[in-house]
């Protein structure tokens, strides 16, 4: 029997085998390790660097969920945010019933759920340009009916009372931790549960209705079904990540479910790379990290009293790198950091051999 | 009793008929050609069989139930199954993945199995592997089974279009212009995946502009022209056909 370390490529002997995930043991124990560091990475940072972590990890799961949409189903959806708002929102009514937040956020998750279903009848009917415009206006609606609803304050301040776990409270103290192991754990299982998809026929179905989904029809398969299918988990998993960001900012306001925000995670899912899952975690990772950074420079050249002709370009500094970079990967790598990722990968399989 | 029986199905765009009262009439096991100039209709007449279009006047039957009005996933799984004229794989995906999208309907697990990938879904996904892998060896697309089609040779992926629609592990064959455009040690591959399919029982419907190879394989042809059929019979018959002979004469002379 052949040495599994030393396994360089694809050597699967069965059917059963060549569906898993891991092309080499090697990968399997690399991505274990690299858990492993996640979990212990927070105890070797402060308070804040650990929030940051957090938006990462949320950012990640709304990104899944538009990359489920968008990348794979080739669906196009400017609405995200709103979805994210809708479980978001759903927290906020729910947790204050005293509901426990791991039953909160598979509801939040489901009523998003629901909702991606109701945006995602256009798309039976209008593809491309169309049906963004439809996604569109169900971010302005869902914006609009919020300001108007007090339910839901008209869109002001809703506050999210603390989680606690098995007796285990998360105070002001490890407020952060907390929401850095629960949307660790989310994002894991979410992940894993999308990766799994992927090598069954719901995966399939999502991939063929992007290529073709004239042929999709002559497969058998219902392209509108599954085209709701596409919306309606995408929009849990944003709606998944709305609970959590709800939790993590302990409030719910109207402005973290704006427009703007769509946009954002439309650009971390082209930076990250369209249609793959890596890409998923790399497109908010990237972004977040820059924009943290831009904010500590725009910070140093505040501070200097820096002007141009007037204009503060301190603060001009965030959404002008933001921007940049986006036209930056759109031109020169479409494929996102996913296609960096894959290089560096396929380095590692054949390590220490060269090809 | 028919397999598949088109009663005087009439399709038009905009005023122009591409089909007028086309009737036409499959038995079980057959392997029927669909011959006719270019623009005559034969493609129309898939569309309508497969359900892409909706004819606005006549009946279409298969197996003695009603499809006029079916859509295409619909008549899919009734177990009819079309290779398109101009290739429509899913060409983001691997060979083995757009065979295994046509074993959708087979693969009855639910979305928890799926997500979890275990009991009926890895059970399944095994078992059709297998189906999928028999039509790879069947049409000699081994070298081919992991790599993207966008990639692939005209010719080949030409073959997989085919291979795709016998994953589907159809009743019924459309085939559109399989061999369009091959060599001719291709093309006399898929003649012989062709009878070869037909051997095993499946009843094909073929559409192919090469008159040697639809004189030698054919047990019945079709002539369309100008959405109309002119002739229909054994090959030999139709081959006599003053009426066709115009028709082909006029095309191609
Ligand atoms: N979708 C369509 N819209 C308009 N006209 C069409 C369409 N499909 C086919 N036609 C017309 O119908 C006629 C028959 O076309 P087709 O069935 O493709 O012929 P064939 O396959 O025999 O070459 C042609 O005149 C063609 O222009
Ligand atoms: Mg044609």
């Amino acid at each position: 029997m052949r040495n599994p370390w030393a396994q360089t490529g694809n050597y699967r002997t069965s059917y059963r085998q060549d569906t898993s995930i891991f092309a080499t043991h090697r990968e399997l124990v690399s991505l274990l390790l690299f858990l492993g560091f996640l979990l212990v990475l927070p105890q070797f940072l402060s308070r804040t660097q650990v929030f940051i972590l957090d938006l990462i990890l949320v950012y990640s799961v709304a990104v899944l969920g538009l990359n489920i949409t968008t990348g794979y189903a080739g669906l196009i959806n400017i609405g995200q945010a709103a979805f994210m708002g809708v479980g978001a929102y759903t927290a906020a009514l729910l947790a204050p019933q005293g509901l426990p937040f791991w039953l909160v956020i598979p509801l939040g998750g489901l009523v998003a759920a629901f909702f991606g279903f109701l945006v995602g009848i256009p798309s039976l009917r209008v593809k491309h340009l169309y049906l963004a415009m439809a996604t569109l206006a169900f971010q302005v609606v869902f914006e609009w009916a919020v300001g108007h609803m007090p339910l839901l304050k008209q869109g002001g301040a809703m506050d999210m009372p603390r989680a606690s776990f098995f007796g285990y409270e998360a105070g002001f103290r490890n407020h952060f931790h907390f929401w850095y192991y629960a949307s660790l754990f989310t994002l894991v299982l979410l992940a894993l549960f999308f990766r799994n998809l992927l090598r069954t026929r719901y995966g399939r179905a999502l991939v063929a209705v992007r290529d073709n989904d004239r042929a999709a029809d002559a497969m058998g398969m219902d392209p509108g079904r599954t085209k709701l299918f596409a919306f309606a988990l995408g929009a849990f998993y944003a709606g998944v990540a709305g609970v959590l960001y709800a939790y993590l900012s302990r409030a719910v306001v109207i402005e973290d479910y704006v427009f703007a925000h769509s946009v954002k995670y439309l650009a971390m899912a082209i930076v990250g790379g369209l249609g793959t899952l890596v890409g998923s975690f790399l497109g908010p990772l990237f972004l977040v990290l820059l924009d943290v950074n831009m904010e500590s420079l725009s910070n140093l050249i505040k501070a200097l009293g820096f002007s141009v002709a007037g204009v503060d370009v301190a603060s001009a500094l965030r959404p002008l790198a933001f921007g940049l970079i986006i036209v930056l990967f759109l031109m020169f790598e479409p494929r996102g950091l996913y296609n960096w990722w894959r290089l560096v990968r396929s380095y590692f399989r054949t390590w220490p051999f060269k090809y | 009793m028919s397999q598949l029986r088109v009663e005087s199905v009439t399709l038009t765009f905009g005023g122009v008929a591409a089909l007028s009262a086309v009737s036409l009439r499959v038995e079980r096991g057959e392997l029927v050609s669909v011959i006719g100039p270019n623009g005559a209709g034969k493609t129309s007449l898939l569309n309508v069989v497969s359900g892409f279009y909706h004819p606005q006047r006549g009946h279409i039957f298969f197996e003695g139930q009603e499809i006029t009005r079916a859509s295409p996933h619909e008549i899919t799984k009734r177990g009819i199954a079309r290779a398109f004229q101009n290739i429509e794989l899913f060409s983001g995906l691997t060979v083995l993945e757009n065979l295994l999208l046509a074993r959708h309907t087979y693969l009855a697990y639910g979305l928890a199995q799926a997500g979890v990938f275990y009991g009926k879904a890895l059970g399944k996904e095994v078992e059709n592997r297998r189906a999928v892998e028999e039509i790879i060896d069947f049409m000699e697309l081994e070298p081919y089974r992991k790599a993207l089609v966008g990639n692939l040779p005209y010719g080949v992926r030409k073959r997989v279009e085919v291979a795709r629609a016998l994953a589907l592990s159809p009743k019924l064959l459309l085939l559109d212009e399989p061999m369009a455009g091959m060599t001719l040690e291709e093309k006399e591959d898929m003649v012989r995946f062709i009878l070869e399919i037909r051997a095993q029982g499946t009843t094909v419907v073929l559409i192919e502009h090469d008159l040697g190879v639809v004189m030698d394989i054919s047990d019945r042809v079709y002539v369309l022209d100008f959405g109309q059929v002119i002739a229909e019979g054994p090959p030999e018959e139709v081959a006599q056909n003053r009426r066709v002979q115009e028709a082909y004469l006029g095309v191609e002379a």
